[in-house]
């Protein structure tokens, strides 16, 4: 990590600081206040170009920013709008909404775009409800195309993930969009921004999870001094590593500006993958407080096991990486990859 | 992350990649005119000196030591190139692997000049293989308790007794790098009082006996020493030293592509066929984890050319690397019908048999997984 990014972890921690995770309800289904400190110091438009209206630097930056609201539980729409709808925006040509609005992205559902208006239903749209501005996947005359539209003024349902998150649908009736070309990469990006999270939070699970080993105390002795225990904090430490590596190495192609779908379904596989050990054994070793809302564990343990199944779960981006590497020769598909 | 379990992303190598399109070149020669079959886990059972020898007129073998000493001065990102292409066409890479791999690295670290100028050139030619000397019938994972002994002689020479075993390879093998206790067990200090020999197992007194793993297969020997006399210039390293040397052979032994690629040859077959939803989402998810073991391992090979030794991330890959190979079988048996038989006509019938029958093995050599957590713990802060 270089030293802007440092800069902008440490400045993304100190906002996070004043803003306790909190249980989300359809009352309060996002963290305002830490949205309007974070679109204050410029941080919801990090890696956007400047000249669109963003604040400029590397997608490493945003990734950072990323991975550090995750990390710390933040409920705002932050990896959609600079990894997901943002780039998507601009890659269709279209204009990027102020930045300190936010944005996010619908992918599905069945919406048609005719006329300059869409219309139709987009379902498990992140943030819905909260967001001013949603980049929704829509059926053109021609083909499939980026539809971006104002749904400020606009109800939807109260749907929500395991954590709370808003992942509720609208109904579009003749809404107004600009509309461009469906970046290819879009799915993809979504994926690894999901993939990005839940490296973030599975890290920051085990170090609560070795933090707690080493607090709590049974038998006369911290659990961290059991061995069972330490190999149950060694397995969730190789599944972290793992998908970390992965990650970052997607996060690398993306910036060489590498073809990122398969890299980004082997990112988003191994991630999801590691949520079932990471969590189960995290919860595991923190015992009953752990299975409580009294313990901050549930903020992210929950997130894990909702992020893992949106932006298409292992199951479907599986498929789509053992259909590339099927075939008379795998290795050096394979190695090709990432 | 605590930084002791982490290493920075692998730099792109244009050479490494430039190195592992000869190697697959040579390899699909090789396969077409008929040297080899692909097995799983050849790096332990697909013994062909002849096949070594090849490897060696490539420069493919020592690849990252000096030219003095028949080295070529390749980065370890070029030889993790060409060791992965080596494992995965499940190619014969028995007979040089531990020289290859870690005897040579040792000796180049503590061994005398005159110890690498003989020793060093004839492993790179592929023509010198080395095997293990830890284990012992009973010290495995405790490798502190050995007692095989070595006492000094009056000419000053060490007289070997004891035994060792899982010696892979010992019958075709010249030397093995044998751990020795040369000064009695201090309980203060467990690691204290040990020496590594450089045995050649033509010596009077060495007898090896085969030891059948479970496909029958004669890999595994009992190496015993009986009043065996080792030359005082074949002590490797420093007397007393053996524990801290054996510590950074282990790191060099647990680092490479062969922690997740012995049963790569049952994924490839497998791939050639899968087709359904349920195959390809297998073949997927397998696939992912691979990748995400490359990443590790590449890590590891950029910080040895950067000269780290990093042994507590490559119990790490190790632990997780390994729990993966062994994983395939299962996962592959869970969307196939194709009964496990080395005598099956179908070859994903083959590969299956010989992967399960192998299977218990990846996660035991080279240090158990248990072991290996118990570094990763040390990693973490909590031992």
């Amino acid at each position: 990590m270089s030293s802007d990014q440092d800069l902008v972890v440490q400045t993304v921690r100190e906002i996070l600081a004043g803003h306790e995770p909190a249980q989300l309800t359809p009352d309060r289904r996002w963290d305002a206040a830490l949205w309007t400190d974070l679109a204050d110091a410029g941080l919801t438009g990090v890696g956007l170009p400047e000249e669109a209206g963003g604040s400029g630097g590397e997608l490493a930056d945003a990734v950072a920013v990323v991975a550090t609201l995750a990390a710390g539980a933040g409920a705002v729409p932050v990896a959609e709008q600079l990894l997901v709808a943002g780039p998507a925006v601009l890659a269709a040509g279209l204009d990027l909404p102020p930045v300190d609005q936010p944005l996010s992205v619908a992918v599905d559902g069945a919406v048609r775009f005719a006329d300059g208006r869409v219309t139709g239903t987009t379902t498990a749209v992140a943030w819905a409800g909260v967001v001013h501005h949603l980049a929704v996947v829509a059926a053109g005359p021609d083909g499939d195309v980026l539809a971006l539209v104002d749904v400020s003024g606009l109800g939807s349902t109260d749907a929500a993930n395991l954590a709370g998150e808003p992942r509720g649908s609208y109904v579009l009736e003749g809404l107004p969009a600009q509309v461009g070309p469906l970046p290819a990469d879009l799915r993809a990006r979504y994926a690894l921004a999901r993939a990005v999270q839940l490296s973030a939070a599975a890290e920051t699970v085990l170090a609560w999870t070795v933090q707690y080993a080493g607090e709590r105390v049974q038998f006369g002795r911290p659990l961290a001094k059991f061995q069972g225990i330490q190999m149950q904090l060694a397995q969730m430490a190789g599944e972290v590593t793992a998908v970390s590596a992965l990650v970052d190495a997607a996060v690398q192609r993306l910036e060489r500006g590498e073809p990122l779908e398969l890299a980004a379904a082997a990112a988003k596989v191994r991630a999801g993958a590691a949520v079932d050990v990471v969590a189960r054994l995290a919860h595991q070793v923190h015992g009953a407080i752990g299975f409580t809302q009294e313990h901050r564990l549930h903020h992210l343990t929950k997130r894990m096991w909702s992020w893992r199944d949106e932006a298409g779960n292992e199951t479907t981006w599986a498929r789509v990486l053992g259909a590339a590497v099927a075939g008379a020769d795998p290795w050096p598909v394979l190695t090709g990859l990432v | 992350m605590p930084s002791t379990l982490t290493l920075a992303p692998a730099p792109p190598s244009a050479a490494a990649e430039q190195v592992r399109l000869e190697v697959r070149e040579f390899l699909a020669k090789e396969l077409a005119a008929g040297s080899f079959e692909t097995h799983v886990d050849t790096w332990l059972s697909g013994v062909d000196p002849a096949f070594s020898r090849k490897l060696g007129e490539q420069g493919w073998l020592g690849m990252t030591w000096p030219a003095r000493y028949g080295g070529h001065e390749r980065t370890a990102m070029e030889r993790y190139a060409v060791t992965e292409e080596l494992l995965a066409a499940g190619a014969p890479v028995a007979a040089h692997w531990i020289a290859d791999r870690q005897s040579g690295p040792n000796l180049l670290r503590y061994g005398t000049e005159a110890q690498r100028r003989e020793i060093l050139p004839r492993i790179a030619a592929g023509e010198c293989f080395f095997v293990i000397g830890m284990s012992e019938p009973d010290s495995g994972s405790d490798l502190a308790s050995i007692r095989t002994r070595a006492v000094r002689n009056g000419d000053g020479d060490w007289v070997v007794n004891g035994a060792k075993v899982w010696t892979s390879n010992a019958h075709h093998s010249h030397y093995a790098i044998t751990l020795v206790r040369t000064a009695p067990v201090d309980t203060a200090n467990r690691h204290a009082g040990m020496t590594q020999l450089l045995v050649d197992l033509s010596l009077p007194g060495i007898t090896i006996n085969p030891i059948r793993i479970l496909d029958g297969g004669h890999h595994f020997n009992e190496v015993v020493f009986e009043d065996v006399v080792v030359p005082g210039d074949m002590q490797l390293g420093e007397e007393g030293a053996g524990w801290h040397q054996v510590t950074a052979e282990l790191a060099f032994e647990r680092s490479g592509p062969e922690r997740f690629l012995s049963t790569f040859p049952l994924v490839a077959e497998f791939a050639r066929r899968a087709s359904s939803p349920a195959e390809l989402a297998t073949l997927g998810r397998l696939s992912a984890r691979l990748l995400s073991l490359r990443q590790l391992s590449l890590r590891i090979a950029a910080a040895l050319d950067r000269g780290e030794l990093p042994d507590i991330p490559a119990a790490l890959v190790k632990d997780v690397g390994t729990t993966f190979e062994a994983d395939v079988v299962e996962a592959i048996r869970e969307v196939v019908d194709v009964p496990a038989s080395l005598d099956s006509p179908d070859p994903l019938g083959r590969a299956l048999a010989e992967a399960q029958l192998h299977q218990p093995g990846y996660t035991l050599r080279g240090g158990t997984n248990e072991i290996l957590r118990g570094i990763v713990a040390r990693g973490l802060g909590l031992r």
